[in-house]
């Protein structure tokens, strides 16, 4: 058992965003969650990441209870996110961005005298190249463009060597190429670094191009889990969800 | 374009060569300027240390603290009282400042740093007026109003040039080990809390432990600044710790560029250098000095050297850019 949801619930005052939802991820899986707006994708990530917490309900990681441990803590254990509108580092360099995850992660940013510079410079050029953006390192956050920056955060994400990955919409409002090649990039590295990855996505293609598992949330309850084929055949996605788009 | 190494060098002892000139000048300033300018340099040393260290806050971390002469103030009277009332060593008595002043930075600290932008502005500003009201009104222990006097350091430190040589000390090392700090884990910490804490705080950072940590740091080097003026003014006052004293290093840093190390320390060379030069002809000095804050916010955004180096950044992206095509 690695990431493990027990009947969790969120209200929003009189709105119930998640309903009840009891969910395994798998270790090693690339896990897509999906629904329409409003399903409660994103507040499931906020419950998993310790952004929100739950109202009832257990999140359980690697079998230990973490459902009251704040955010820092659970990404210390190996949990870590990216954002729907793109969270990096405006006025720090992309190798700094990534550098700062590294320095949290290995646990030496209480140090005051040594260079920051000095520590990681390999894991932090390997990043870089992985996601491809070695050639940009010194390049500020906010002067590369809008898929580089989701590719960036993605870097981030990857320096605090995170053993579960939740990406909410890590394609959104890119172009069809750079989309393609970030589900390139996103197989890559869970085949690669061993990373479990749980994400969110609006295109259909994507996620059945990529996930091993998918899970439906609608209006906040869970409504099919399992293989893409079997999602694809269930007849209660086909009504709320598939049959709306196609 | 990655940056060649050998090149990154070279930059780099260019760098080095103007602050080597710059602390070989400070080194013989003692034998060209007169006692009265003298003086003037000695509290420009002092007040840009403070400035430093209100910048680690408002620079690195992007708080404001708009309090900052609080631990300034108690710096200086930690060093007045242990030298006046109980007759301490004086060296233990400098020391005194800076670790006050942390104690109550942790203090303080504890409440601030749970809070944003102009919130934390605003309670650092009501902590500052607390500790200064706190200070003002409890005569029998502060001297009140009347602050502390005859605070002298020991002998072979009274003249001007003696004790010179001690702030000038106190102020390179402190400056030395910012300067370690900013660029240190701890201090990319800080600058990325500045630029995303939400990001940071994903990344496995406890923001509110961090920003304390700085928060201290900071208090500890404004009371260390507090500490090694009083014995050279010989006294202390209420005053110090005022929220128009906490706006000084406020002042200086927006005039110098708060984005940049050194951008403080020329502000306040500036605002110290020309106050004492205008109250020679005008007392309308909180007008002239207004003026060129104002002058300086509109024409170079970013203070001085924040714009020098937003315009240099620029002109080397052009040449990078014209010697790849």
């Amino acid at each position: 058992m690695f990431l493990q949801t027990q009947e969790i619930i969120k209200d929003f005052g009189k709105l119930r965003a998640v309903n009840n939802v009891s969910l395994e991820i798998r270790k090693g899986d690339v896990h897509a969650i999906i629904g329409p707006n409003g399903a409660g994708k994103s507040t499931y990530f906020n419950l998993i990441t310790g952004y929100h917490r739950v109202d009832s309900g257990k999140v359980l990681f690697k079998g230990e209870d973490i459902t009251g441990l704040p955010s820092y803590r659970r990404c210390k254990i190996g949990i870590t996110r990216s954002f729907q509108r793109t969270s990096i580092y405006p006025k720090l360099s992309v190798y700094e961005g990534v550098l700062m995850g590294l320095l949290s992660h290995r646990g030496v940013t209480l140090n005051p005298f040594s260079s920051a510079k000095k520590f990681f410079k390999e894991e932090v050029w390997h990043i870089l190249e992985d996601v491809g953006l070695a050639d940009q390192a010194n390049t500020l956050g906010d002067s590369i463009s809008h898929g580089d920056k989701k590719r960036l955060e993605l870097a981030i994400t990857l320096g605090a060597e995170p053993e579960l990955l939740l990406l909410d919409e890590p394609t959104c409002g890119m172009s069809p190429e750079e989309t393609d090649s970030t589900m390139v990039l996103i197989k890559k590295l869970s085949e690669e670094r061993g990373i479990t990855i749980l994400f969110t996505e609006h295109d259909m293609g994507v996620v059945f191009g990529i996930a091993k598992r998918i899970s439906v949330l609608h209006q906040g309850t869970l409504i099919a889990d399992g293989k893409p084929e079997e999602v694809r055949s269930s007849e209660e996605v086909q009504k709320v969800y598939l049959g709306g788009v196609k | 374009m990655t940056q060649n190494p050998l090149e990154k060098e070279r930059s780099l002892l260019k760098r080095g060569w103007w602050l080597i000139l710059l602390i070989i000048a400070s080194m013989i300033a003692p034998f060209i300027l007169t006692e009265f300018y003298l003086t003037i340099l000695c509290e420009a040393l002092v007040m840009s240390l403070f400035a430093l260290s209100f910048n680690l806050l408002f620079g690195y971390m992007g708080q404001l603290s708009f309090g900052q002469a609080a631990f300034y103030g108690l710096g200086g009277y930690a060093v007045a009282m242990f030298v006046t009332k109980v007759n301490f060593n004086f060296w233990l008595s400098l020391l005194a400042g800076p670790i006050l002043a942390a104690l109550i930075g942790l203090i303080v600290g504890f409440f601030c740093v749970r809070l944003r932008g102009i919130y934390f502005a605003i309670l650092t500003l009501a902590f500052g007026q607390l500790i200064f009201v706190i200070i003002f009104k409890w005569h029998k222990f502060t001297g009140g109003d009347d602050g502390i006097q005859g605070v002298f350091p020991p002998a072979y430190l009274k003249s001007a040039m003696a004790y010179y040589y001690l702030i000038l000390f106190v102020f390179l090392a402190s400056a030395f080990i910012l300067w370690r700090i900013i660029n240190s884990p701890l201090g990319q910490t800080m600058k990325a809390m500045r630029e995303n804490s939400e990001r940071t705080e994903f990344l496995g950072i406890h923001i509110a432990k961090y920003q304390l940590i700085t928060f201290v740091i900071a208090a500890a080097f404004s009371g260390l600044a507090g500490a090694i003026w009083v014995p050279f003014y010989r006294s202390v006052a209420p005053a110090y710790l005022t929220w128009i004293k906490s706006g000084e290093p406020v002042m200086a840093a927006i005039l110098g560029g708060s984005s940049t190390f050194f951008g403080p320390i020329l502000g306040m060379f500036i605002m110290t250098f020309f106050h004492a030069y205008v109250l020679g002809f005008t007392h309308f000095w909180p007008v002239i000095m207004g003026t060129l804050i104002l002058i300086i916010i509109f024409l170079l955004p970013g203070g001085i050297l924040g714009f020098a180096q937003e315009k240099l950044k620029e002109r080397r992206n052009r040449q990078n850019q014209l010697t790849e095509e």
